[in-house]
C-alpha cells in the first residue's frame, strides 16, 4: 500500500488589514483595498470584488468582514494544496480571549507579555465558568458550506485556560503559606468545570452539527509538568465517548514531561507537536541532521503512541523552509518510528505572525515536500 | 524591614502600544525608546511613593532574563524560542557558539548610587538557557563577574540573581561553584515561583549575602531556624491579579521573624512582568504598605 501522508494547518492565520483595521474602528487604506483585491485575485475567490467596492463604500458589517476573512484563509490552505482545512480562525481574537470572552466566570484583567514584544489579554476566574449553549458551531457550518475539504476544528483546551487565567476563585485557600496539595486541589477543580461545563458542549455541538474532527490545543500541557495528568483528565472529560477524530496540539513545550501521562488520553488519534522550531536548517536525514527531531520521535517511539502530527514549519521565522527540509524532516521521522502511517504533517503551529506571502510559500512547501517524501517511501 | 522589586516589570499599555507598533513599522525604535522613558520615570516615581527601598528601571528594554547578556557577550546568540519554567512566557535558549566573554557591560541604569537594585540571571540558570553547552562556572566568569564588577562600580545598592531552576532540580554544588566565581560584591539569589524546601539547607553557605524565597509556593516551615542569610521573602504573587491582604503579610512576616534569619526584605515572589501593569503598581503598594506598618511597630 502507498504511502500517503495527510497535511493540515494547526489553527490560526494573521487576520488582513482591512479585518483587524475594521473591528478596530481605524480608517482603511488604499493599501488594505489593494490587499483584499490582490490576494482575492491569487486565491480566486468568487465574488471578491463585492468585498473591495464593500470596503471602500464602509457599508459592510463587522460580520461580513470576517467571513469574508475566513472565505480567503480558506481558500489559502485550500489552494496551498492541504487535505484539511479551517478558516485560520479569522473569527475568532485569540485562543485564549475566544474562549474567556465567551463563558460565565471569567473577568478581564489586562494586558501580559508572552515574549519579545508579544502579548495576550489575560483574565481572571472569578466564578465556576459555564456556557449556556456550544460556542463554535456557527463558526463551523461557515467552514463547512465553504469548503469540500476535510474540516479540523481547533479548541482551546481546558488546562491551557486554566494555566492562562489568574485564578480569584478557585485559590482562596491556595495562597500565602498554602500546602501544595492545596494549590493542586485548587487548579484541579478549575480544569474539571471548564472541561465539563465549557469545552464538552461546544464539543458536543459541533459533534451534532457534523464536525467531525476535533483538535484540542494544549499549549500549557507542560508548563508545569507535575500537572500533565490535568491536561488529560480535561481532555478526557471534554471529549470522552464522543465519536469523532480526536487530537491534541502542544508546543514550545518540555515534551519530555508528557510520558508517560499522555498514555491515558482516551481515543486521541495523535499529538501534534512543534518540532521545526528547535531544528537545524539544514538537509539530511540522520540523527546529527535533525536535532529538533530526534528526543521526541524517540519518545513516541519507545512508548508507541499511537500518532504524530509532525512539525515540519517553524512559525516564528520567515525562513521558507525548501520543500526537500520538509522531505527530510518527514523522512527522518519516517526512519525513526520505523512506521510512516503514524505520521502526519503540518507545521509547528498556527501561523499567525506570519505574513500571508510567507504562510502561502511555507504551506505550500510543506505540501510538495511531503509529496517529495511520499515518492521516497513509495 | 525594607522593600523592593527586582526582576522584569510590566510595560505600560502605552509601551505595549508602542512596541506592537514598532514591530509593525508603524513608529520608529527612537519612539519606543522615547516611551520605554517615561515607563521608567513613572516606575521610579510609583517605587519611591511606595516607600521601597531601593529603585528598579523595570529592565523594561529586556526582551527576557538572558537575551541581552547574551548579544552582549562574544561567543553567544540567541534563538529558538523556549518555555520558561511554570508562565506562558518563552525565552530565546542560549546558543554558544564559542569561548564566551562579555564584550562590554550592560549599562547601569540612570539611578542615584546606592539606591538602586539590579537583576541577572543566576549562572546556573544562564547555563540551563544555553542547554549546558558551556558551564555554569565559566558563564560566572566570563560573562557575570564582568558584568556585576561593571554594575556594582556604578552604584548598585544589591543585586539579584534571578534562579529558577535550582529549587526544582533539587542540588545547589554546580550552583555554589559557580557563585565562587563572583567578585565581592552585595548579591542575593532568588528562587522565584518555586519551591524552595529541598535546597534551602544547602544554600547556608553560599556565597550571596541573601535567598529569595518565593512563600506561595514554599512552607514557613522549610526555613531553618536561625537560618544565616539574609530572606527576600516573597509576599506578593506576581502570578496572581488578586491583591494581597497587607494584614495577612504582616501577619505571616512576624512568623518568619520569629525563626530568626539574617534580615528580612520584602519582595515579589518572581518578576511582576506576569501580571499587567496597573496590578503590579498595587502589589508594589502593597509591599511599601507592609514595609511601613511594620517600621512602625518595630
Amino acid at each position: 500500500m502507498s504511502i500517503r501522508f495527510v497535511t493540515r494547518e494547526i489553527g490560526s492565520l494573521a487576520k488582513p488589514s482591512w479585518r483587524v483595521k475594521t473591528f478596530a474602528g481605524r480608517p482603511l487604506e488604499e493599501s488594505d483595498f489593494a490587499a483584499a483585491e490582490s490576494w482575492g485575485r491569487r486565491l480566486e475567490v468568487a465574488g471578491h470584488e463585492e468585498l473591495v467596492e464593500g470596503l471602500r463604500a464602509g457599508s459592510l458589517s463587522k460580520s461580513q468582514v470576517d467571513g469574508w476573512a475566513a472565505i480567503y484563509a480558506i481558500r489559502l490552505l485550500e489552494q496551498v494544496g492541504l487535505d484539511v482545512v479551517y478558516d485560520g480562525e479569522q473569527k475568532r481574537t485569540e485562543m485564549y480571549d475566544h474562549v474567556a470572552g465567551f463563558a460565565r466566570g471569567f473577568e478581564p484583567r489586562g494586558i501580559v507579555r508572552s515574549f519579545d514584544n508579544k502579548y495576550y489579554a489575560k483574565a481572571a476566574v472569578v466564578e465556576a465558568p459555564s456556557v449556556s449553549g456550544p460556542q463554535d458551531v456557527e463558526e463551523f457550518e461557515f467552514v463547512r458550506a465553504q469548503t469540500d475539504r476535510a474540516v479540523k476544528v481547533p479548541l482551546t483546551g481546558a488546562y491551557t485556560m486554566e494555566d492562562w487565567s489568574y485564578d480569584e476563585h478557585y485559590g482562596h485557600e491556595g495562597g500565602l503559606g498554602a500546602s501544595a496539595e492545596q494549590r493542586y486541589d485548587g487548579r484541579r477543580r478549575f480544569v474539571h468545570d471548564v472541561a465539563v461545563n465549557v469545552i464538552r458542549p461546544n464539543v458536543e455541538g459541533l459533534i451534532a452539527a457534523g464536525a467531525e474532527w476535533i483538535q484540542i490545543d494544549e499549549p500549557a500541557a507542560t508548563t508545569k509538568p507535575d500537572e500533565v495528568p490535568l491536561v488529560v483528565e480535561g481532555f478526557n472529560e471534554a471529549t470522552r465517548g464522543v465519536e469523532a477524530k480526536k487530537s491534541m496540539h502542544i508546543c514550545f513545550s518540555d515534551y519530555g514531561a508528557l510520558w508517560p501521562a499522555v498514555m491515558e488520553l482516551e481515543d486521541c488519534l495523535e499529538l501534534q507537536l512543534e518540532f521545526a522550531n528547535r531544528d537545524s536548517r539544514e538537509l539530511g536525514t540522520k540523527d546529527e541532521d535533525r536535532p529538533g527531531y530526534a528526543d521526541t520521535l524517540a519518545l513516541f517511539k519507545e512508548h508507541g503512541y499511537p500518532g504524530v502530527g509532525l512539525g515540519v514549519l517553524d512559525i516564528h521565522s520567515d525562513f521558507v523552509e525548501p520543500a526537500e527540509l520538509v522531505r527530510d524532516r518527514v523522512l527522518y521521522a519516517a526512519e525513526v518510528l520505523g512506521d510512516p502511517e503514524r505520521i502526519q504533517v503540518n507545521p509547528d503551529c498556527g501561523l499567525r505572525t506570519r505574513r500571508w506571502d510567507v504562510v502561502y510559500e511555507k504551506l505550500a512547501n510543506m505540501v510538495q515536500g511531503t509529496r517529495l517524501a511520499e515518492d521516497a517511501l513509495n | 524591614m525594607n522593600a523592593f522589586a527586582p526582576g522584569i516589570y510590566p510595560r505600560s499599555e502605552a509601551l505595549v502600544q508602542a512596541t506592537r507598533d514598532l514591530d509593525r513599522g508603524r513608529v520608529s525604535p527612537e519612539a519606543v525608546a522615547e516611551q520605554t522613558r517615561r515607563d521608567v520615570e513613572e516606575l521610579v516615581s510609583v517605587q519611591r511613593a511606595a516607600g521601597l527601598a531601593f529603585q528598579s528601571d523595570g529592565m523594561l528594554g529586556w526582551q527576557d532574563l538572558f537575551r541581552p547578556l547574551a548579544e552582549a557577550s562574544h561567543g553567544l546568540d540567541a534563538r529558538p524560542l523556549t518555555r520558561f519554567l511554570d508562565t506562558n512566557t518563552f525565552y530565546r535558549a542560549v546558543l554558544v557558539e564559542g569561548e564566551p566573554r562579555l564584550e562590554t557591560p550592560l549599562p547601569a541604569p540612570d539611578l542615584p548610587a546606592g539606591e538602586w537594585v539590579g537583576t541577572l540571571p543566576s549562572p546556573l540558570a544562564f547555563a540551563r538557557a544555553a542547554q549546558d553547552e558551556v558551564s555554569a562556572e565559566k558563564l560566572a566568569a566570563n560573562v557575570l563577574a564582568p558584568q556585576i564588577q561593571a554594575w556594582t562600580d556604578a552604584g548598585a545598592a544589591l543585586i539579584v540573581l534571578s534562579e529558577p531552576f535550582a529549587a526544582r532540580e533539587g542540588d545547589v554544588d554546580e550552583l555554589r561553584r559557580a557563585l565562587d566565581e563572583l567578585p565581592p560584591a552585595t548579591l542575593a539569589l532568588q528562587l522565584p515561583f518555586a519551591d524552595a524546601s529541598p535546597i534551602l539547607p544547602a544554600l547556608a553557605d553560599a556565597r550571596v549575602s541573601a535567598i529569595g524565597v518565593d512563600f506561595y509556593s514554599t512552607s514557613l516551615d522549610a526555613l531553618p531556624t536561625g537560618f544565616p542569610k539574609g530572606i527576600l521573602a516573597g509576599m506578593v504573587d506576581a502570578r496572581s491579579s488578586a491583591l494581597e491582604s497587607p494584614a495577612e503579610i504582616s501577619r505571616f512576616v512576624e512568623g518568619l521573624v520569629g525563626r530568626e534569619p539574617g534580615p528580612v526584605s520584602l519582595v515579589p515572589n518572581g518578576d511582576l512582568q506576569f501580571v499587567p501593569e496597573p496590578i503590579a503598581r498595587e502589589k508594589l503598594a502593597c509591599l511599601g504598605q507592609v514595609s511601613a506598618g511594620l517600621a512602625e511597630v518595630a
